[in-house]
């Protein structure tokens, strides 16, 4: 069985190369059989992505998938630096 | 006073056209000018950056950028460049831009940025050729960054760059990746330079808040810290 280590490294790895996702934020975290995802992503879509390339990747693991969808709508206030 | 708005690390795709345009339509009323601090596309192709092109084109605010290591990816930064300075957006690299706003003047220097790592705790250029590449690369930056923050003589002058200047707004980022996410030798252009605020983005873990060791403010705007399409800073200047 491929230890947890490496399998979260090369997991990670497919996140950040394979051209459908190109995500360097995202954490995976590998426990037994399951791979908790957590970090943000600028679209729903995307996060659907990386679930879709670790399945592929993995298709024995359990994922949670805790990954977040940045907000982009306008800010609340702003900071005074003066 | 001017009031900066800043951003970065938007990751715009082909999937996203329109994405950040509503929240952008009422910036001219938040702000006077519009930092993008790199990472703009996902590939850095050339049809990303037209969909980054026409979001922030016919804004009612300047628009300056820099770009990251993700507007790198696809070996094309001069057409991305070019791509996103047809549509207005003044593209820094080495550069500066300056503006002026009801009798205050602004400059920004900005620099793509690159690792190496933090004081006591960062490469050498030493040893084999991709090492001394890769430190040569952050020393040639960073004195293109300590040149164009020096050409500046405006009430305000502001670091623009995708790489952290300082660890303390990486805290949330894994210590080991430090290298990969910014190095001293921007921190030290800025503290020789007398600049007022460095924005950088890069780490989607980090904080938004911290300070070089010379006592500037700096501000890691990537997108998933701020958690809003821009945030706004008000500065005042030297002599406004």
């Amino acid at each position: 069985m491929e230890s947890e280590q490496y399998l979260a490294a090369n997991l990670r790895r497919a996140v950040a190369e394979d051209p459908r996702t190109a995500e360097l934020g995202v954490r995976i975290t590998v426990r037994g059989d399951n791979a908790m995802l957590s970090g943000d992503v600028a679209c729903a879509e995307r996060r659907a992505l990386i679930e879709e390339v670790l399945r592929e990747a993995a298709p024995d693991l359990k994922i949670l998938n805790d990954v977040r969808v940045t907000p982009a709508g306008e800010p609340e206030g702003e900071e005074d630096l003066r | 006073m001017i009031r900066v708005a800043a951003v970065g690390d938007i990751h715009l795709g082909e999937d996203m056209r329109g994405h950040l345009r509503p929240a952008l339509e009422n910036v001219g009323e938040r702000a006077d000018v519009l930092l993008l601090a790199g990472d703009l596309t996902r590939h850095g192709t050339v049809a990303e950056a037209e969909v980054v092109a026409d979001e922030f084109a016919d804004l009612p605010v300047p628009v300056v950028a820099v770009l990251g290591n993700h507007d790198h990816h696809d070996d094309k930064p001069l057409e991305v460049t070019k791509t996103l300075q047809d549509k207005g957006i003044h593209v820094l690299e080495g550069t500066t831009f300056t503006h002026r706003v009801n009798g205050c003047s602004i400059g920004v220097a900005g620099v793509k940025g690159f690792g190496g790592g933090f004081a006591g705790k960062c490469g050498s250029a030493f040893g084999e050729r991709e090492m001394k590449a890769f430190i040569q690369h952050t020393c040639d930056i960073a004195d293109d960054l300590r040149g164009a923050l020096s050409e500046l003589d405006t009430d305000i002058k502001v670091a623009l760059t995708h790489y952290a200047p300082v660890p303390d707004t990486l805290r949330g980022e894994p210590p080991e990746i430090y290298p990969f996410l910014g190095s001293y030798l921007l921190g030290e252009a800025i503290d020789a330079t007398g600049t007022h605020l460095a924005v950088h983005g890069h780490a989607h873990f980090g904080t938004e808040q911290g300070m070089t060791p010379g006592g500037v403010r700096v501000r890691n705007v990537a997108q998933p810290i701020i958690r809003s399409a821009y945030t706004v800073y008000v500065l005042e200047g030297n002599s406004s």
